[in-house]
């Protein structure tokens, strides 16, 4: 029974980390740019939620209506600068790699390298639980993995229904005839940018209210959130969510089984695998977006 | 210059190694030895890293993998094994370099790795490597390791100074090895897998070989360092090890000081350590890593190529500005620090180096018109072509099949671009390759070259089944070609770039051979005058040119030219006809595929065409032409087929 | 409808189109044939505004759209059914066609437009939610032109819409092309199926290395001994 309790909480905290990877996924898959200053929006919106419901009293889920409009701006105005000068696909992995030690470091100014947490009294999530039979599930790792599924579901309907989202499937497909069909590519990149920054606002903010934060935690998302980008498919929305839950799975079942730290193991093996035998990702490839 | 170079280096050493007794002989802090054991160590981590991935191209995030399994190495066989320490460092480059090859094989491997994919896999390396030593009791099993003081050996006095000069000794080799690797085949294979790998390899690179050997290179260096990082730090954990910082550092080190250069990680080292041991001592710590992101971003955005470059370009100031500076601080009495003296210093030189106004000069030399004159050594040969209207006399007698093709088809998904092609080329011909649009011309070309394996059918060149060797074995075999678009290796000169076919070619040669031989491939081709410029700096037409002039440099039996006169104008098409008759002439065989029919039309000795993936017609020139078939396909009637419900035309072709 | 007028273009550095003039009155097919090579696409991309126009003016219905991008030539009324198709291969039939719709003004109009599509292709409308990359040559050809179609076109540029077709298929596109003009669309067609190009076209342009080398009516084209020692190269 340990080990079913394990693994459906692990597929619960692979919904945080498919929350994590959507806005890299996207903008990666879809504009080609590795937005490591990504992790640095997750961790900013996570301490403004931190700040806003400790010192301002808000609601932690409330604090949503200023981290992601900030978020959503953050990101336009990065990647205004990735098109304003051109940068190449390698060339924003390393400028962005720099924004994010930047976003790092500024944080860890304002806020110190401590360890930060909502005070339980101020956090209504925090210590809730939702218990079926004998299994039991924290509340705020289900109201993360909630909030994926109901992104992930947003997104694609948006991708597959609307003019916006088939003119953003058909720039990635061929920009060059997209453009000639009246797409203004810049204007759709910023705003992609934008919404991929409120994804991460979404989950910088329910990481705030579900665990302790401190500026290096961002570069503990790397890796996971990396494996579950790739693993899902870059670009592929639904492939993102089944990503995030099978490494959450792994990562829970391994933890019972022999010990946390051998997750990564199993789940950067699976990752090499996956790069040598379905490099388009573990679903199969179908219609350009999930 | 080669000799000239490493003996500099071999100076620099011997001196820098003196610093424990001239600070025993001046009294001076010990903390200047400390400074300099980071800058070296730092040199050392950089400098190995740049040369898997500033000149090939391929970043890796896998740095800090190797350079902590070096740590753990060390740390594992002298803290708890009790071997003696200096046993223990080349070990630990090897055991690093164990891992690297591992990564390599994966890596490599994969088919169509871009660089951004490669950065993400190297990213696993520590991500896999930490946990397993962390899980293992016997390497550290979560409590960490102690590692023993080793004995300071007799001329020297002080731990600092021994690990000092282990330091000195590793930034040492790496930075030899960049240098020397820069200067030979590997470097200069490295250089052209970053510019162009396919290129590279059809032009007879061992690419995949090359890789590995930077890898492995890279990743000794690294354990090394790793090794003696062990004995300074004293006690080593796995957080302490396997973390972001090594990656970090090493990239923006090397952006910083310039990738392209062997010396580029040394002096960014040098800036870098400087500048955060100067934001440490003054109370700006929390400041250094937004100062390093910034210059990470800054430089990538701005100045992609790095210091080193632009220094080299206006050494004099340069080198004035940093003596300047540094000797006036210091007689001055200003300021008490060495280190400030440097800091400033340094400042003031980077200034001087980004100081706008100088620009390198121009290498617009005009194009020189193609003649008997451009060309000494093929003077003879070359005077009886030169008249652009056919002069078939001149032409070498059609002899021997060189390549044949037989029942070749190619599906790209459920497209079949060529449909069972059989082709013969013999020596001496300059066979004309056309058809429409979409009929299959480059992608047979790119079969014959081996870019392309066929899905059925075979291509045997010489004799040999080029169906299942590598492409750059394929160049040994005697094919080179051309590409539609050209693809120089941008960051090598003219004459670099045709060099690069002799080193790698069937017969290779010194540099100094390869470089000479380059010139009378030039000369063949009348760009002699532009050997010194870079790609970049001249025009389409000669880009065409140089293309040619690589390929003939891997000695071809047979050249394929794809589309190499379009985009031109009319007098450049004359000229680069002269000298694809030129080459002609000198023995080559050609496959000419070009849209200008009527420079086919002159040039061929005959004429395939191909139509919807299939040959259509086959023989001379004239008669291909007025093939009903071929005006059809070209005209948009279908002669030999009947267009359904549509009237045939009977009438007689127009030639 | 389209006036070029001196209209230079490069491909990078180097020079495609020389000084080129060619106009296409309301209501009229107008083709542009020549031997491979010649700059016929290159010309299409320059006035869609998919490759800068150098030199020159590009007059559509009266305003200069010379080296604006290709979004805002959209919006003057031109479509384009390029080389090769280019549909979108990873998106439905169905989204392929709505996303021809994409431009403001063809938006409100879509409903119209895709029956208006379905019935000159019924095979779209079988096949609306396939990928488009599973179709077959000559049904992505259909969806290339539908999608252009969508956009409600005053102006259709046509890049070698019977590239690669069987003859039959062929006879189908060329019959399509004109009942699309008979609806009021102006189309300039890029043809290397030179006679039957002319043969529904009013006027004729012979593009040969970047520049027009010879234009007329079409039927006086197709009748001149030297055109075919143009396409076919025997100086």
């Amino acid at each position: 029974m340990i080990f079913v309790q394990s693994a459906l909480t692990g597929v619960l905290v692979g919904g945080l980390y498919a929350l994590m990877a959507i806005g890299m996924s996207l903008t990666w898959g879809m504009l080609r740019v590795i937005n490591l200053a990504h992790f640095g929006l997750i961790l900013l919106s996570a301490y403004l939620t931190y700040e806003l419901a400790t010192n301002a009293g808000l609601d932690p889920l409330l604090t949503l209506v200023v981290t992601v409009p900030v978020m959503f701006l953050i990101g336009a105005a990065i990647q205004w600068g990735y098109q304003r000068f051109g940068v190449s696909e390698l060339g924003s992995l390393l400028v962005s790699f720099g924004l994010l030690i930047i976003g790092i470091q500024l944080i860890s100014n304002a806020w110190s390298a401590d360890f930060r947490r909502i005070p339980g009294d101020l956090n209504p999530y925090a210590t809730g639980s939702l218990t079926i039979g004998p299994l039991v599930f924290p509340m705020p790792t289900l109201i993360a993995s909630v909030a994926a599924g109901g992104l992930v579901v947003l997104i694609h309907l948006v991708l597959a229904r609307t003019f916006v989202g088939r003119a953003l499937r058909a720039f990635a497909e061929d920009p060059a005839i997209a453009s000639a069909f009246g797409i203004d590519h810049r204007q759709l990149g910023i705003l992609l940018a934008g919404a991929a920054g409120a994804t991460g606002a979404v989950a910088g903010t329910l990481f705030a209210i579900g665990g302790s934060l401190t500026p290096s935690t961002a570069f503990e998302w790397f890796g996971v959130v990396f494996a579950v980008v790739i693993l899902g498919g870059i670009g592929n929305v639904l492939g993102t969510l089944l990503a995030g839950a099978l490494v959450g799975g792994i990562a829970g079942v391994m933890t019972v089984a022999w010990s946390s730290v051998a997750a990564p193991v199993v789940v950067y093996s699976l990752v090499v695998l996956a790069l040598l035998f379905r490099p388009n990702g573990l679903l199969p490839r179908r219609g350009g977006h999930g | 210059m080669s000799r000239r170079g490493l003996v500099g280096i071999g100076v620099a050493i011997l001196a820098l190694a003196a610093l424990p007794w001239v600070r025993q002989a001046f009294d001076l802090p010990i903390f200047l030895l400390a400074f300099g054991t980071l800058v070296l160590s730092w040199t050392a981590l950089a400098t190995s890293w740049n040369i898997l991935s500033g000149y090939s191209g391929y970043f890796s995030f896998g740095h800090g993998g190797f350079y902590g399994v070096g740590v753990y190495t060390t740390a594992v066989l002298t803290g708890r094994h009790g071997w003696d320490f200096l046993a223990t460092v080349p070990l630990a480059g090897a055991v690093a370099a164990v891992l690297g090859l591992l990564v390599g094989l994966v890596a490599f491997r994969l088919r169509s790795l871009r660089g951004e994919v490669f950065a993400l896999l190297t990213l696993a390396v520590p991500f896999i490597v930490a946990p397993i030593a962390r899980l293992n009791p016997s390497i550290d099993g979560g409590q960490g390791i102690t590692v023993p003081v080793p004995d300071i050996p007799e001329p020297l006095s002080t731990f600092q100074d021994l690990s000092y000069l282990l330091v000195l000794a590793i930034a040492g080799i790496a930075v030899i090895g960049a240098y020397v690797a820069q200067r030979a085949r590997l470097g200069w294979a490295l250089f052209a897998i970053r510019d162009a790998e396919g290129v590279a390899e059809g032009l007879g690179v061992p690419t995949f070989r090359s890789k590995m050997v930077a890898i492995a290179v890279t990743s000794f260096i690294a354990g090394m360092a790793g090794s003696v990082a062990a004995i300074q730090v004293g006690y080593v954990t796995v957080e302490g090890t396997f973390n972001l910082q090594v990656p970090l550092f090493v990239i923006v080190m090397s952006v910083l000081g310039g990738r392209l250069h062997w010396l580029g990680p040394a002096v960014g080292a040098l800036f870098i350590v400087t500048l955060r041991d100067r934001l440490a001592t003054s109370g700006f710590e929390g400041f250094s890593l937004i100062v390093l992101g910034a210059i990470l971003v800054l430089f990538v955005v701005l100045a992609p190529e790095g210091l080193v470059p632009r220094m080299r370009r206006r050494p004099i100031p340069v080198l004035i500005a940093f003596v300047v500076v540094f000797a006036g601080l210091w007689l001055s009495g200003q300021r008490e620090d060495p280190v400030d003296w440097l800091a400033l210093a340094l400042l003031a030189a980077a200034l001087v180096a980004f100081l706008p106004g100088i620009r390198r000069r121009g290498t617009e030399a005009a194009l020189e018109p193609v003649g008997p004159e451009a060309a000494d050594g093929e003077a003879i040969q070359a005077a009886e072509v030169l008249p652009i209207e056919p002069t078939r006399a001149s032409v070498p007698a059609v002899g021997a099949p060189i390549v044949v093709a037989t029942g070749v088809t190619k599906h790209f998904g459920g497209v079949r671009a060529l449909d069972g092609v059989s082709l013969t080329v013999h020596e001496g011909e300059l066979l004309g390759l056309v058809g429409p649009n979409g009929s299959g011309k480059t992608t047979l070309v790119n079969l014959l070259s081996g870019l392309f394996r066929p899905t059925s059918g075979t291509v045997i060149v010489r004799g040999v089944d080029i169906g299942r060797l590598a492409p750059h074995r394929i160049a040994h075999v005697g094919v080179a070609r051309t590409y539609q678009i050209p693809r120089p290796f941008a960051s090598m000169t003219v004459r670099d770039n045709v060099a690069m076919g002799i080193l790698f070619g069937r017969s290779p040669g010194g540099l100094a051979a390869a470089r000479r031989g380059a010139e009378e491939h030039l000369a063949m081709v009348g760009m002699a005058e532009l050997a010194d410029a870079l790609p970049g700096e001249i025009n389409l037409h000669e880009r065409q040119l140089l293309e040619m002039a690589r390929a003939l440099a891997t000695r071809p039996r047979v050249l394929l030219l794809d589309e190499a006169l379009a985009g031109l104008n009319p007098v450049e098409v004359d000229n680069a006809v002269a000298v694809v008759r030129r080459i002609h002439a000198s023995g080559v065989a050609i496959v000419l595929v070009e849209h200008l029919l009527r420079v086919v039309n002159q040039l061929a000795t005959r004429i395939v065409v191909l139509d919807h993936g299939r040959v259509l017609a086959q023989g001379e020139p004239a008669s291909v032409m007025a093939d009903p078939a071929v005006i059809g396909a070209y005209l948009g009637r279908r002669a030999g087929e009947g267009s359904v419900g549509k009237r045939v035309e009977e009438e007689a072709p127009g030639a | 409808m389209l006036e070029l007028r001196g209209v230079d273009v490069y491909h990078g550095e180097a020079q495609a189109i020389w000084g080129l003039e060619l106009d296409v009155a309301q209501g009229e097919i107008v083709s542009i044939v020549g031997p491979n090579g010649a700059g016929k696409t290159t010309l299409v991309h320059a006035i869609a505004g998919m490759l800068p126009v150098r030199r020159g003016s590009v007059r559509i219905g009266g305003s200069n759209v010379a080296g604006q991008p290709a979004h805002r030539v959209c919006r003057t009324g031109v479509a384009i059914v390029p080389e090769g198709r280019r549909i979108f291969p990873g998106m439905t039939v169905a989204d392929n066609l709505d996303l021809g719709a994409y431009r403001r003004d063809a938006r409100s109009s879509r409903g119209a437009s895709l029956s208006w599509v379905h019935s000159l292709f019924p095979r779209l409308r079988e096949r609306a939610d396939q990928l488009a990359g599973s179709l077959s040559g000559g049904e992505q050809q259909m969806l290339a032109i539908g999608r252009a179609l969508m956009a409600r076109p005053r102006l259709l540029l046509m890049d070698e819409p019977s590239l690669g077709l069987a003859p039959i298929v062929v006879d189908g596109v060329f019959d399509v092309i004109g009942e699309i003009n008979r609806a009021g669309v102006s189309v300039l067609l890029v043809e290397q199926n030179v006679e039957r190009a002319l043969e529904i076209s009013s006027r004729g342009y012979v593009l040969s290395e970047g520049r027009i080398s010879m234009s007329g009516a079409a039927a006086e084209l197709l009748a001149n001994a030297e055109l075919r020692r143009t396409v076919l190269g025997i100086a």
